[in-house]
């Protein structure tokens, strides 16, 4: 325990040495807040449907792949890697203090968005009920991403190619969770979109605990995808050295 | 205290060491040589556990890399090669984080204050280190490497890109703590170890060439021995007298002396010592003695010896071919 948090406050101050995670941050709260506030001024209703329908995009395309892509990168291509996986301690409790750093810095850009149902209360009578769906959804969500995110960083020594891939991969999670895309795929090889979609799709899960239906199996998903790539990142970190 | 059985290691189609077995006693200095790709970082890479053998076993103070590595790395103060450092944290801070990662607790003030004062880090404790020179930087990474008081150094090419007096410097530290420690260095320039290292291990093309002190390694790179010797004696006596000592094979004339002196090289079996039979020549025929030399040969020819002849004509074992499954 004591070594996650020492690996934890390392890399959560090192978001701060460089700008790009607060230059990120910014473009997350802006793009989010005004391309809902064009919603809201278009259709003013007093709720977040239109922000939570496209979370999943915006974070699994940008937002997260951007946060976790310098977690193994930045090592690799330093080389501080080799001391830091020589230091005395599990490699899972150093994923796992990583993983968190990035964590506890995706929601503090998440709670920056937190405007907008303030702004939502002072205005009018929201149903707060989705609104905390979504953000408890949103939280399970960025949660998912990161663990895949810092999956994919401990392969490749550049950051950019990290940022890629973990867009690529992220943004597949969530379009095929979209209703329209498994019935495409559904057109190509049969029962394989309805496959993905009901297996792997990250946004028909995300949609259902915004709604404010948690259920079991939703928050199984998540959480044991979540669990299975920080697995996997300690498990692949181990091998390399065989 | 560390100890390599039969160790190979593979790269997909690359064979980076190939059955190295070789062990190291505690408080022992051993200079790791070997040209640039020999083999000499991924062996200490094994040792540390950041890569595993494909194939035999590493212990250090009788833990095995593979199984227990916690243990084996708690003994163990590393400086890799490429002297990695996070360039954005100053340099104290740097040292905090290493101090709390090695469990340091109540002893860290005062392991902190000894190694900024071994490593000579004062001046810089609060600059950034991305902005440091080479041997400062340096000098961060050995200070990493120290500040846990380990049992066991491994220091990859510790004083490479330095200036002659940070060498020095570096040199003379990795003297001071030699008492106390086990410390395994390596480096491409011979001269480097032949002054601090009790043993010297020869690693070319992933193989163990040659493991011994400087001296037995250079005596037995000579096919023979040589000694000058420059004396007041007529040629013919001289020659005559010197052919009769046993062991002596030829004899070399430095030409365009002064009439009445002799000066030659005189090459004999290697494993003979004809000082005492010679001496003995000298003193009977009575000559003045001008100059007497052993001869050896020079740092950087023993180093190209060392490195390209001895392979093929020292140890050819065949390589091991097994992979070890883990």
């Amino acid at each position: 325990m004591r070594d996650i948090g020492i690996i934890f406050r390392r890399e959560f101050k090192a978001y701060f040495y460089s700008p790009i995670a607060y230059v990120f941050s910014i473009i997350f709260i802006v793009l989010n807040a005004s391309l809902y506030m064009f919603h809201f001024f278009f259709f003013g209703n007093a709720d977040m449907r239109s922000f939570f329908s496209s979370l999943p995009l915006v974070l699994g395309l940008i937002f997260i792949p951007a946060i976790s892509m310098r977690l193994w990168s930045e090592e690799k291509k330093l080389g501080t890697i080799e001391l830091l996986l020589t230091l005395p301690m599990k490699t899972e409790h150093i994923v796992l203090g990583k993983y968190l750093a990035s964590f506890v810095f995706y929601l503090a850009a998440l709670a920056g968005t937190l405007t907008i149902p303030i702004m939502l209360l002072i205005l009018g009578h929201p149903d707060m009920g989705p609104i905390f769906g979504g953000y408890f959804g949103a939280v399970l969500l960025g949660g998912f991403f990161l663990a895949v995110g810092i999956f994919v960083s401990s392969f490749f020594s550049d950051q950019i190619v990290s940022l890629i891939i973990t867009s690529m991969t992220c943004g597949f999670l969530a379009l095929i969770g979209w209703q329209y895309v498994p019935m495409v795929v559904d057109g190509w090889i049969p029962g394989l979109g309805e496959f993905l979609y009901n297996f792997v799709g990250v946004t028909r899960h995300f949609n259902d605990i915004e709604r404010g239906v948690i259920d079991l199996k939703s928050l199984v998903y998540f959480l044991s995808f979540t669990a299975l790539f920080l697995y996997l990142n300690a498990k692949t970190l181990e091998r390399r050295k065989a | 205290m560390i100890e390599l059985q039969n160790v190979s290691k593979r790269y997909g189609e690359t064979q980076a060491l190939k059955d190295v077995s070789f062990s190291v006693q505690k408080g022992e200095i051993i200079g790791f040589v070997g040209p640039n790709g020999a083999g000499k970082s991924t062996a200490m890479k094994i040792i540390t556990t950041y890569t595993a053998p494909s194939a035999g076993r590493v212990s250090v103070g009788g833990f095995d890399v593979v199984d227990h590595p916690l243990e084996v790395r708690k003994q163990i103060g590393y400086l890799p090669e490429r002297v990695p450092l996070y360039e954005d944290m100053l340099v104290a801070e740097y040292l905090e984080f290493i101090g709390e990662a090695r469990h340091l607790n109540g002893q860290f003030k005062s392991r902190f204050d000894w190694v900024v004062d071994a490593c000579g880090l004062e001046t810089v404790l609060k600059r950034k280190i991305g902005v440091l020179s080479k041997g400062y930087r340096q000098r961060t990474c050995l200070a990493q490497a120290l500040i846990h008081d380990p049992d066991v150094l491994i220091l990859d090419e510790p004083t490479s890109g330095l200036d002659p007096l940070q060498i020095i410097g570096i040199r003379n530290l990795i003297k001071d703590l030699a008492h106390s420690k086990t410390i395994i260095l390596s480096t491409h320039i011979l001269s480097e170890v032949a002054t601090i290292a009790d043993r010297i291990l020869v690693i070319n093309q992933g193989r163990l060439v040659g493991n011994g002190s400087f001296d037995e390694l250079v005596s037995s790179l000579m096919d023979r021995g040589s000694v000058y010797i420059s004396a007041e004696a007529g040629k013919t006596a001289f020659d005559k007298a010197v052919k009769a000592i046993p062991a002596v094979e030829e004899i070399v004339h430095d030409s365009g002396l002064k009439r009445g002196v002799v000066g030659a090289h005189i090459y004999f079996d290697p494993k003979a010592n004809i000082l005492p039979a010679l001496n003995e020549t000298v003193r009977s025929a009575g000559w003045n003695v001008l100059a007497l030399q052993q001869e050896r040969l020079s740092l950087e020819e023993s180093f190209i010896r060392l490195t390209q002849s001895m392979p093929e004509a020292v140890i050819d074992q065949p390589v091991q071919e097994e992979g070890r499954a883990s």
